[in-house]
């Protein structure tokens, strides 16, 4: 029910490899409407976009009636603040997702040091293996592409660090205890990472 | 933007291109997060930074896998938004003005199996604040088959089904009828559509949904009889 259309990823729901042009005109043509206030809009967004959000929040978020709240604390946000959304930003659910994985970092690390956050399920290379599966998306083929190549160039466990880092809400003293490494390891890891990660990208693109 | 001196302990001002990084990242605490918010209102510098490390590690965002989320969730949020923005206190009054360009947005799957239609009586009473009704339509059952959402301030409605299943090798039709009968809308398919009421339309006419053969009625006259009914009422 509630149709999930926006199924990116893994989801198996193929697509046709054209139909993201229009799906990001219509995310557009959404945010203009919830800029003007107009709440039906915003009904229509989360009916598309919301499973895609919530997947993103309960990565980080694992408790879930707290990653509820977070959704519909996303939602309330993204109602304040499509007025401001600027095309040249970035490709509509992106946008959405980040305002979503914001919401869920920011409510993780308010909350203070180490929670539990229940097993790992995945380790970063799942994730990396994961990018690199085949995807309806074409249109963002060629920056997964570049990214899963210049991530499989990281050092493992620095590749690691960043991909849990980013996909599942991990600070840097969880990362610290993961890797059984002090946290000042895990930053220097981090920065090398991230810096030859975009020296990579630059390269690449 | 020199967030961190002064903070915990061994940090020396950070990169600011490794701080933005390490902010999309999701690494720094909570105290950095704010700052770095701050940031990225305040300086453009901050924020291009931060919006291009958003750019270079959303590819990784298609690897996480979609999960529905409960209904309850949906209700919560429409539920908690603001009076509205654009509102004006006559939310009937402008009901009136904006008939003519509402929208049904019909959703989802399909209802019962038997000949249906779904009749909504339309703008019965003005609404305190959002100008958003609701109509929960049951076909005799306990549990409602359809729930209907119209917003009279953005003139758009939503149909969405609860408990119904598609009759097997029919279409479901949205019809507006009106002083001049029924007129039609279109088909209800699989995913959220919207089409727009006839010009004329008025706040009393209704809408219904017909079980027609494939591809809609062929006479351009609903055909199906009438099973549900529901009755908008203020949310």
């Amino acid at each position: 029910m509630g149709g999930p259309t926006f199924a990116a990823g893994s989801s198996g729901t193929a697509a046709p490899p054209d139909a993201r042009g229009s799906d990001d005109a219509r995310l557009r043509r959404l945010l203009a409407e919830i800029g003007r206030g107009e709440a039906g809009a915003l009904a229509e967004l989360y009916d598309l976009t919301s499973p895609k959000l919530f997947g993103v929040i309960l990565r980080i978020q694992r408790d879930r009636s707290l990653a509820e709240d977070v959704l519909q604390d996303a939602y309330l946000r993204i109602w304040q603040a499509a007025g401001s959304y600027d095309p040249e930003a970035g490709r509509p659910l992106a946008w959405l997702c980040t305002i979503a994985r914001n919401r869920a970092i920011d409510g993780l690390r308010r909350k203070g040091t180490v929670e539990v956050q229940g097993p790992v399920r995945d380790d970063g290379e799942d994730w990396v293996t994961r990018l690199m599966d085949p995807h309806d998306d074409a249109a963002a083929f060629l920056d997964r592409e570049a990214l899963g190549a210049c991530l499989g160039r990281l050092e493992p466990a620095h590749r690691d660090c960043v991909v849990l880092a980013y996909c599942e809400g991990r600070s840097r003293d969880e990362l610290a205890q993961r890797f059984d490494r002090p946290v000042n390891t895990i930053k220097t890891w981090l920065h090398r990472a991230l810096t030859s990660l975009k020296t990579c990208l630059e390269a690449v693109s | 933007m020199s967030a961190g001196s002064g903070g915990s302990g061994s940090e020396a001002a950070p990169d600011p291109d490794l701080h933005a990084a390490e902010y999309v990242l999701g690494t720094l605490g909570a105290r950095e997060r704010a700052e770095m918010a701050r940031a990225i209102a305040a300086d453009p510098g901050a924020a291009g930074r931060v919006r291009a490390w958003e750019r270079r590690l959303a590819p990784l965002l298609d690897a996480v896998p979609p999960v529905a989320p409960p209904a309850r969730v949906r209700a919560a949020l429409l539920r908690s938004l603001p009076g509205g923005p654009v509102g004006s206190p006559d939310q009937l009054a402008l009901l009136r003005r904006q008939v003519r360009r509402w929208r049904i947005a019909a959703a989802g799957a399909g209802l019962l199996a038997a000949g249906l239609a779904l009749f909504v009586a339309v703008g019965s009473r003005p609404e305190p604040e959002g100008g958003r009704y609701l109509a929960v339509v049951q076909g005799g059952g306990a549990l409602p088959a359809l729930i209907v959402r119209v917003d009279t301030r953005t003139g758009i409605a939503q149909v969405r089904p609860v408990g119904a299943d598609a009759p097997a090798g029919r279409s479901l039709e949205l019809w507006y009828v009106g002083a001049e009968g029924p007129k039609p809308l279109g088909l209800v398919g699989g995913t959220p559509s919207r089409v727009t009421l006839p010009p004329g339309a008025a706040q009393d006419g209704v809408i219904a949904v017909s079980v027609e053969p494939p591809g809609g009625s062929p006479s351009g006259r609903p055909t199906g009889p009438v099973v549900y009914t529901g009755r908008l009422i203020a949310e």
